[in-house]
């Protein structure tokens, strides 16, 4: 039972990385109906500055560092990546312009940083704190509650800044929105700034966990990009309870059946979501107008 | 206030309109009637920057738009309420009206008193009073119809562009309709008015603009198109 409940600790602070990096799939999802396939490098690139600048700063002066990072290279992203193919009303050429340039940002890491995986000082004490005898480390502690108070602070914008409303009636109706006199070529390049910054502050809240470098966004923006399939892309609940369960299935297998296999649930689970529910656990179903 | 001249613009390479020109003066109500596939819609659309013009010209308030984005057109001034009304479905009636005011709440237009002008509307569209919390994709069509004008009226535009506001509603509320824009009109606002209720567009209007396969094929004010034996038969169902 004590094992059980350890795991499962672990599992939510994964899962609420997976989450925070799903919520900023769907932020772009949302104004634009694009994603940015390069979200974990990203995380990467986040985490990555996070390291060099660390040293000078101590970390908590460092995170509004990568944050202003996170906000350019996103707007980089869509500037480069994105632009273009929403103009042409292109399909698919998002797809792989994201994809070119995570790959491209990917290769500059490993010139700048190396290959290595290396290790992120911890602000906070690594001896685990016990809670009726399940360890938690405090950075653990930390990730739940960054990674919540991001998502709620995008939220409130949302609901209570003009700008905000701006940004969710460019998600309602691009067409309608540029009537009110907003730019919603500007909105679509914030989102893209908001994702990356969400992602880049993901990669310096998991870093003093598990280790970063060049080769850590991989595998983390694929997963998160299961979740927001999972969880829907629409739902800012969903990514929450998505990211949870595929961060508790992974502990769980890994541990009681083999660490080999602790992708594979989370991915049965993302086959079946689409199967049976292709808008995903919590998403809304919408019909495209054609 | 608003001119158009030689407007050629279409969709893709399909063209639409064909020399389109136009003149609506400052606190008139103008109307363009023609039937189904005339290019009513096509022009609204063009003038506030929703598609590309090929080419000509257009003026607000001596200010030259031609091929401005929608939101700099915005900015200039000019209102336009959508065919299909486009409320945005998950934001409040309030927030919707709020957003109408987008630009003046931002600084990029005068900001007068928006609290004010949106008390104004809830007492000329009393519907939307009751509902100001209710989120705008849960409203009647009649609803979404008066949110849509209610709207665009937020911007206290120079002119406004109204896109068959009567569209899809029951008698009882085009009637409404109407009666809403005749008090605009009191009050002076400049109107275009893309209806397909002929009859019922010439009745208010002050001057009138007959499209016709994406040429402007009579025009005159509003009262002697409505005598004019050849508009009557085509499109206010008079007998042959």
């Amino acid at each position: 039972m004590q094992i059980l409940a350890q795991l499962i600790a672990s599992g939510i602070a994964v899962g609420m990385i997976y989450g925070v990096i799903a919520f900023g799939y769907q932020l772009t999802f949302a104004t634009s109906k694009t994603l940015n396939f390069g979200q974990g490098e990203a995380l990467m690139l986040g985490s990555l500055v996070g390291l060099t600048v660390v040293s000078f700063t101590g970390y908590w002066i460092m995170l509004p560092i990568v944050l202003a990072f996170g906000l350019v290279q996103g707007a980089v992203v869509e500037r480069l990546g994105v632009r273009q193919a929403i103009r042409t009303k292109s399909e698919a050429g998002w797809i792989m312009a994201t994809i070119a340039l995570g790959i491209i940002f990917k290769n500059l890491a490993e010139n700048i940083w190396g290959r290595d995986a290396l290790k992120f000082p911890s602000p906070l004490p690594e001896a685990p704190l016990s809670f009726m005898g399940v360890n938690v480390l405090p950075m653990e502690v930390v990730i739940v509650f960054g990674a919540l108070a991001m998502m709620l602070l995008v939220e409130v914008f949302n609901r209570r800044s003009i700008y905000g409303k701006a940004v969710v009636a460019t998600a309602n109706d691009r067409d309608a929105a540029g009537l009110m006199g907003i730019n919603t070529s500007l909105v679509i390049t914030f989102s893209y700034s908001l994702s990356s910054m969400t992602a880049a502050f993901a990669g310096v809240l998991v870093a003093p966990v598990t280790l970063t470098g060049a080769a850590m966004g991989g595998a983390l923006g694929l997963k998160a990009f299961a979740v927001a399939i999972i969880g829907g892309l629409s739902s800012g609940m969903g990514v929450v309870v998505g990211g949870l369960i595929l961060g508790i299935t992974e502990t769980l297998t890994g541990y009681y059946i083999s660490t080999g296999y602790k992708d594979v649930p989370g991915l049965v689970l993302l086959l079946l979501v689409l199967s049976f529910k292709p808008s995903g656990l919590f998403g809304s179903a919408t019909i495209k107008k054609v | 206030m608003l001119k158009v001249e030689n407007l050629v613009a279409g969709y893709g390479k399909v063209q639409v309109l064909h020399d389109v020109s136009l003149h609506v003066p400052q606190g008139t109500l103008v109307t363009l009637i023609g039937s189904n596939g005339a290019g009513k819609t096509t022009t609204l659309r063009a003038v506030s920057g929703m598609i590309a013009t090929q080419s000509g010209r257009i003026t607000l308030n001596g200010a030259e738009i031609t091929g401005l984005a929608p939101h700099a057109i915005t900015r200039g001034g000019l209102a336009h309420s959508p065919e299909g009304r486009r409320v945005f479905p998950t934001l409040p009636v309030a927030d919707n009206l709020l957003l109408g005011a987008f630009t003046r709440v931002t600084g990029s237009r005068p900001k007068g008193d928006v609290a004010r002008d949106l008390e104004r509307m809830y007492a000329l569209f009393p519907r939307l009073a009751e509902r100001r919390a209710q989120l705008a994709g849960t409203l009647s069509g009649g609803e979404q119809q008066m949110l849509a004008m209610a709207r665009a009226l937020m911007l206290n535009p120079l002119v406004l562009l109204l896109d068959e506001p009567s569209m899809g509603l029951a008698p009882r509320l085009v009637e409404e309709v109407f009666a809403i824009i005749a008090r605009l009109k009191s009050e002076r606002v400049t109107m275009l008015l893309v209806e397909q209720f002929a009859a019922a567009a010439l009745d208010v209007a002050d001057f009138g603009y007959v499209l016709e396969n994406g040429r402007v094929s009579a025009s005159g004010p509003a009262a002697r198109l409505k005598d004019d034996p050849a508009v009557r038969a085509a499109y206010l169902g008079a007998a042959h």
